[in-house]
């Protein structure tokens, strides 16, 4: 009875399930597909050279375990995932704080701030690798007129320097972002409870660390894995400033994916590391997704 | 907040000035450099010597440049209006329909930016190529949409979730249809979120390098940053003046429309994000 008086119209429930087709389509196509289809990949020996290719079983993996180079690999994103979210979530942190006291031109020095965020990661590269250029950077025109160096240092040419180039230039990228999130906890945090404990006689770094940084738990927690989450996904910055290089010495696990799958063609290779790749990400993102969902 | 103590003073100008310069000085290093005549790229005088347009009139009239900057705005405004288009029918359906398996797809569009990008362009890429679109600018247009997907769904939400169903449920009783209601009364209340998804998309689309280098193999039809990347990291010798310039152009776009949205855009990014 019900259908008949309907008279076609569709029922509420499902036009609910149409508005979502257009993103369901796409999430398909982009992520669910792809992400399936590599994982199946990985044990193949596919390439972009040749249509042809023959299930290789766990063959890739024994390889990528036995490369020398794959540990190096793990330990390069390892230290550029946590340096790249511990350095500029505190420093964000203490711009936050900064631009917080509600000074003249604080406004607008956070506008300013969220520039840096904006511009491209293409641009971003090409400026640090100017500043920290061995022959003509201004990094090393600063420390000699300082009496610092006496020589300039090729910082992105030195295998012990370059990552820590990266993670600065990535710290210049990312601080402004940190800077909103942190800001916005900080002005959540009741005033109440601060002046009372400062009634109470806690001094600032005591307010700061029982009653501040407790009441933003939520947003730093969630920033802090959001953080690692990017960083475990980055490419620009060590692409453009270094491709790499010098001697894989810049080499994160979505550098070595690209590289593997589109300068040397090996896409079964490729799918190995991103399938390992994603079992680390997945550990982060489980992590995020239980904190989103933790009602307090 | 904070007691203004000695130390707490010494702290706030200690940091103002230490984080400050950090932050703001390599920008200006950025504007000084491409405005420098060529012959003086490498002296490191500070907008106190002599300046000039010339490096950005070299880029701006550069014909394949400005061909990666036509590119990028076409990818860029193309996909951050299907994105917010397919975020609003997606907020829009979890927030005021409820059917089987709601929760489970919600779950699954949460999830999509944890997925590592590299690892799915392989796919991606080999799909598009047998599709024939990587001369195209359809494999990048739908890739992007991806990037605003949680984000922007999520935001969308919490801006329906506010809507009381008393008011669509009224305008049913006044012979309004689906349609009619979704963008007649519902769209309309959230044009600032959907302004906000809309620049996150840009940007996004805007900023990406990954997959443009990836997914699109003519050269012709090549953005901005993917475009900038070949032109420069290829060259024996760089001219540093140019390559400033043309990270300055690449990057005014978006900073204007950050500069005039900024209320949006950060009302967006934090209650996207934070409040899940």
């Amino acid at each position: 009875m019900n259908k008949i008086r309907n008279g076609g119209k569709l029922t509420n429930g499902q036009v609910g399930f149409l508005l979502i087709v257009p993103g369901l389509a796409v999430f398909v196509a982009i992520i669910l597909y792809p992400f399936v289809d590599a994982i199946l990949m990985s044990f193949t020996n596919r390439s972009m050279l040749s249509p042809e290719y023959d299930v290789v079983g766990l063959t890739n993996y024994m390889k990528v375990f036995k490369d020398p180079y794959f540990g190096k690999t793990l330990m390069t994103t390892l230290a550029f995932v946590l340096g790249s979210t511990i350095l500029p979530f505190t420093l964000g942190l203490i711009w936050a704080i900064v631009l917080n006291q509600g000074f003249r031109g604080a406004e607008f020095l956070r506008g300013v701030t969220l520039v840096n965020w904006i511009i491209p990661g293409t641009a971003i590269g090409f400026l640090w690798s100017w500043i920290f250029n061995g022959q003509y950077g201004i990094l090393n025109s600063i420390l000699e007129a300082l009496g610092i160096l006496e020589t300039g240092i090729p910082w992105l040419g030195q295998t012990n320097t370059a990552l820590l180039c990266v993670v600065i230039a990535r710290t210049w990228q990312m601080l402004p972002w940190y800077m909103a999130f942190l800001l916005g906890g900080l002005q959540s945090v009741s005033l109440e409870q601060v002046e009372a404990a400062h009634i109470d006689g806690a001094n600032n770094w005591k307010t700061f660390w029982k009653i501040i940084l407790p009441g933003m738990k939520q947003t730093a927690i969630l920033v802090f894995i959001l953080g690692l989450i990017g960083n475990l996904q980055h490419f620009d910055l060590p692409w453009t400033m270094v491709q790499g290089g010098p001697a894989r010495a810049t080499t994160t696990l979505s550098i070595e994916v690209y590289t593997t799958a589109f300068k040397n063609w090996n896409m079964g290779k490729a799918a190995t590391v991103g399938t390992i790749w994603a079992v680390l990400l997945a550990g982060f993102s489980i992590l995020y997704l239980r904190k989103v969902n933790d009602p307090d | 907040m904070f007691q203004k103590t000695k130390p707490f003073r010494a702290f706030f100008w200690v940091a103002l000035v230490v984080i400050g310069f950090f932050v703001f000085f390599p920008l200006l290093w950025m504007i000084n450099t491409a405005l420098k005549p060529t012959a003086e790229t490498f002296s490191s005088y500070f907008f106190t010597g002599p300046l000039t347009l010339d490096n950005i009139i070299h880029i701006v009239t550069d014909a394949k440049i400005m061909g990666y900057l036509k590119n990028s705005l076409i990818v860029s405004f193309g996909s951050s209006l299907m994105a917010t288009v397919v975020c609003a029918f997606a907020g829009y359906s979890f927030s005021k329909f409820r059917y089987r398996g709601r929760k489970f797809v919600m779950g699954l569009f949460m999830m999509s930016q944890a997925f590592p990008q590299a690892i799915l362009l392989l796919s991606i890429y080999t799909l598009m190529n047998k599709l024939g679109l990587l001369g195209s600018y359809w494999a990048l247009l739908i890739s992007y949409v991806v990037f605003t997907l949680p984000v922007g769904t999520w935001t969308l939400k919490s801006y329906f979730d506010n809507i009381p169903d008393s008011l669509i449920e009224s305008a049913k009783i006044d012979g309004a249809g689906h349609w009619r209601i979704m963008t007649k009364i519902v769209f309309p209340m959230a044009v600032p979120g959907m302004i906000s998804i809309a620049i996150y998309g840009f940007v996004w689309s805007w900023n990406d390098l990954l997959y443009s280098m990836t997914l699109v193999t003519d050269s012709a039809r090549r953005t901005l940053a993917s475009g900038l990347v070949m032109t420069f990291l290829g060259e024996a010798s760089t001219n540093w003046g140019y390559m400033m310039a043309a990270s300055i152009v690449s990057a005014i776009p978006v900073t204007i429309i950050f500069v005039f949205l900024q209320r949006y855009f950060i009302q967006g990014l934090t209650a996207g994000a934070v409040k899940g």
